[in-house]
């Protein structure tokens, strides 16, 4: 079943003929607390990384009259993950719909979309959906004369990862380096110009719509008890039809391989599974084809359901390589604030690179364990986090694969 | 008030508090780079970590808040071995040169080395990240950014302290680096603060780098005297010459100190420093120099000259009254007169006082007690007797001035004074407060303490001085900390 990639409804005028912004009417008539317990039935879930539950997060924000702001992660940046960039290409409207619902929700009247600095065609395509929305009376002042009023303001990033965090993302729209926030205050009660801010990933406020629609009930009973509705995967890796798919949660991973990406690729075999974005931990061929794709089934795995960015790999990848890519990442985007994140992330690299090239001893890997270990969970921010998942999971399970690069037997990138 | 529990101590917390700082005030120390008492927190060092219970990761204690029932420990398997690691990790980037940098003594890298480290290090010298070395960094700062922790305490520092600005961290990762904003530059009045607050070996006084071991030096708590405010300070001194001046943080003055305050002690050994009297021309010793100046006015008082005393700000209670002793009790002149001084108040917000005198208050009680006439009711006379940085000022005809001075200047007669890093006095500073300046260093050997210099002189009259400054100073009204 899919709800927000169904059909492309690029411009207005086929969103509104498929029902588009009849959310937000009929929104209008209830009251917010209403809206928010109807999200709060849906059980949806953010659908950015953490997964936690939409509806009680609106509901942490102070009921007074001060100054509240709604804020749309758009700041997809995750290696493997290139879900939202689909969704702002195919139904941007549904985006802005979500936001003005999450507004009226939390009595804010400022929307800020906050765009990846390399997504310019994306940016554009927002920046024209709004316009449209504004020309039809959706945005701005007495929205539908209701006598609400919303209005959102496109914010481009200029190209760090780290601005993915949400309080990181708050302080790059205040105009300062993006580094993350102390928590608490937690952005609900101090968010962005120290206003109470809720922040939602773009899947996320695209969902919106749709539960205001089909009542949260309903959509709750879609997918899985806890890991209600439907998700967005994006699959890169060798396999027969990689790209966006959306799936009721709680699909098969081996259904998902064989009946949507139509299996692997002609002579490579499944070697692992990086689940949900590059930051979550790897699991085996073996542990991919036990595992449904939700929330509890993955955690219960050992690895997380993240953003939905599936990185499949190949029997022809060699994971030395692939963990050094992806620490090179970790490494480039640290913000540097933690001394923990800012020094592990790049002793990570260099000694992943003397692994690579096989120049290091045995004791190196356990030495490359213990530094992932000892970053893990020390930071203000989940990146440093990020970082340690991913080494430790592929030294614990592909460990044969470090053993050859030190004896320099590695038969795959014939280092 | 939330009842909280460290290490099995039970201890009462304010509303709002930090942990560290609970625990600090209950003696119980927990290490820290970031961290400092005048700055915002920042959270990003992560030496302070300490484990809650019920919280599954480790918590910084600098940003925690108590609250009521927290079970906290300072000192666990799991804590010692984080703050190992944080350790470790800072120390991998880290030039391992501690012979050839400045900070040692007053490290905190090596002293928590000490007491978490003792680690062979893992880390392949030849990975080191390679940033800037020493490049100066205004008039009083070296800055080594290869040293740098990244702890941005001299950044909050120019961001909430001065609000100048001018410091901020370019770059990201382990390629970040304290950087000076290009049009700004260090220019502030309080950038010597930031060498202090600094825990590492970045940024370092150009005055003071490599001029002696901090723990080769002696510390006297003192206070400065460049202007009305009367910072307390910390005189660090060894073999007889004072080598720098810090604030002593308090809560009734200064928690800084300007970088003016901070080189006044370079008068003590400057060059133009006055070592002996000069009375016209000639130098004498302090024999010499009382009966000179003996001669000089009792020839004036034979002659019926009109004599004025001139009481000055910059000087202490004790030779002030010393100064009203000799021209009531020796020299019997009714002329003795103050100098109004600038309007007192914080000129910049921070620290400095637009009345640069430190004593102007302490005068002011002086005033009130023996009836003395302001200098603007002076007419002309024969001989005026003040303190040079007064009279420089007036319209007075040198030949008829007799002058105390520390500085060599053009005056006929100039009597060589010992500065208050060489002789104790009192100053009230401009909230009312009564502190002591305290001797560090020996004078030059003909320098005179103002009221031994009357003293003497008085002798030479036959008057016999008992002087009791403190009777004199116990009957003025001034204010103690702690009121």
């Amino acid at each position: 079943m899919k709800i927000i990639l169904e059909k492309e409804l690029f411009d207005i005028k086929t969103y509104i003929t498929n029902g588009g912004y009849n959310a937000i009417k009929k929104a209008l008539t209830m009251t917010p607390q209403s809206v928010i317990d109807e999200v709060k039935k849906s059980n949806l879930r953010g659908r950015g990384g953490a997964g936690f539950p939409t509806g009680l997060k609106w509901s942490f924000i102070p009921k007074d009259k001060s100054q509240k702001y709604v804020v749309c992660n758009s700041d997809e940046s995750e290696p493997g993950t290139f879900k939202d960039r689909e969704i702002i290409h195919k139904n941007p409207h549904s985006i802005i719909e979500g936001m003005i619902i999450a507004g009226y929700a939390i009595g804010a009247t400022k929307g800020y979309i906050y765009i990846r600095g390399e997504f310019v065609r994306e940016a554009r395509i927002i920046e024209k959906t709004i316009y449209e929305a504004k020309e039809s009376g959706y945005l701005g002042k007495n929205i539908l004369n209701s006598g609400f009023d919303f209005d959102i303001t496109v914010v481009r990033g200029a190209g760090a990862y780290i601005c993915g965090e949400e309080t990181a993302l708050l302080e790059s729209i205040e105009g300062k380096q993006g580094k993350p926030r102390i928590k608490p205050p937690f952005p609900a009660t101090k968010g962005l110009f120290s206003s109470p801010t809720v922040i939602n990933n773009v899947e996320t406020l695209a969902a919106v719509p749709y539960i205001m629609i089909m009542g949260g009930e309903k959509y709750s009973r879609i997918g899985k008890e806890k890991s209600s509705g439907t998700k967005l995967f994006s699959v890169s890796g060798p396999v027969n039809k990689p790209g966006v798919y959306e799936i009721e949660l709680g699909l098969s991973f081996k259904d998902f391989l064989e009946n949507y990406l139509m299996g692997m690729k002609d002579g490579v075999k499944l070697k692992a599974v990086i689940v949900g974005g590059s930051s979550v931990p790897v699991i085996t061929a073996d542990e991919a084809m036990k595992v449904n794709l939700d929330y509890e089934s993955l955690s219960q795995a050992g690895t997380m359901l993240g953003s939905g960015g599936m990185i499949i790999i190949g029997d022809d990848q060699c994971m030395v390589e692939a963990l050094y890519i992806l620490a090179r990442f970790y490494h480039h985007e640290s913000c540097g604030q933690c001394t923990p994140c800012r020094e592990g992330t790049g002793w990570i690299y260099k000694l992943l690179s003397e692994i690579l090239s096989g120049k290091c001893k045995e004791k190196d890997i356990d030495l490359l364990y213990e530094i992932a270990e000892n970053m893990m969970g020390r930071t203000i921010c989940p990146l440093a986090d990020a970082l340690s998942m991913p080494v430790m999971s592929f030294v614990k399970k592909f460990r044969n694969e470090f053993d050859k690069h030190i004896e320099g037997s590695c038969e795959i990138c014939q280092r | 008030m939330p009842k909280i529990n460290v290490d099995g101590k039970d201890l009462i917390a304010n509303d709002g508090e930090s942990i560290l700082n609970v625990c600090e005030r209950n003696g119980i120390y927990i290490p820290r780079y970031c961290y400092h008492p005048s700055l915002s927190v920042a959270g990003n060092c992560r030496m302070c970590l300490v484990e809650i219970e019920k919280m599954p990761k480790l918590q910084t204690a600098c940003s925690t808040i108590a609250s009521e029932g927290m079970v906290v420990k300072t000192d666990s398997e799991k804590v010692r071995k984080a703050r190992k690691d944080v350790l470790e990790f800072l120390l991998i980037n880290h030039p391992l040169d501690c012979s050839i940098c400045d900070q040692v003594g007053e490290c905190f890298l090596q002293d928590y080395y000490f007491t978490y480290g003792l680690r062979k290090s893992r880390f392949k010298l030849e990975n080191k990240n390679q940033k800037q070395k020493r490049r100066e960094v205004g008039e009083y700062l070296v800055l080594d950014n290869e040293r740098c922790i990244l702890c941005t305490r001299c950044v909050r520092f120019s961001n909430e302290v001065t609000k100048t600005d001018e410091l901020f961290v370019n770059s990201r990762g382990d390629r970040a680096f304290i950087d000076i904003s290009p049009e700004k530059g260090v220019t502030n009045k309080y950038s010597l603060n930031i060498a202090d607050i600094c825990p590492v070996g970045a940024f370092t006084s150009k005055d003071f780098r490599f001029k002696q071991r901090v723990y080769m030096l002696q510390t006297t708590k003192s206070i400065c005297t460049l202007c009305a405010t009367g910072c307390k300070i910390n005189i660090w001194h060894n073999n007889n010459t004072i080598y720098r001046i810090t604030p002593e943080p308090n809560i009734y003055t200064n928690t800084w100190m300007c970088d003016d305050g901070r080189m006044n002690y370079k008068i003590v050994n400057s060059s133009e420093r006055l070592t002996h009297s000069m009375i016209n021309g000639t130098e004498y010793n302090k024999r010499q120099t009382v009966k000179q100046v003996f001669n000089k006015l009792s020839k004036a008082m034979d002659d019926k000259l009109r004599i004025a005393v001139v009481l000055s700000n910059y000087l202490s209670i004790e030779d002030n009254i010393s100064l009203i002793y000799l021209a009531k009790n020796v020299l019997k002149t009714p002329y003795i007169f103050s100098i109004e001084s600038n309007q007192q108040k914080i000129e910049d917000g921070i620290l400095i006082n637009s009345d640069k005198s430190p004593n102007s208050n302490g005068i002011k009680l002086l005033v009130k007690k023996y009836g003395i006439k302001d200098i603007s009711e002076y007419a002309e006379y024969d001989i005026v007797i003040g303190f040079y940085e007064d009279i420089k000022n007036l319209r007075i005809s040198p030949v008829k001035t007799i002058l105390f001075s520390y500085k060599k200047s053009s005056y006929p007669c100039l009597i060589a004074l010992k500065t208050y890093f060489e002789t104790d006095g009192s100053f009230i500073n401009w909230q009312g407060y009564l502190r002591k300046t305290a001797k560090v260093v020996n004078s030059p050997e003909n320098t005179f303490d103002l009221h031994h210099f009357v003293m003497e002189v008085s002798h030479l009259f036959a008057v016999y001085p008992d002087f009791n400054f403190k009777g004199i100073i116990k009957d003025l009204k001034y204010k103690e900390e702690g009121q």
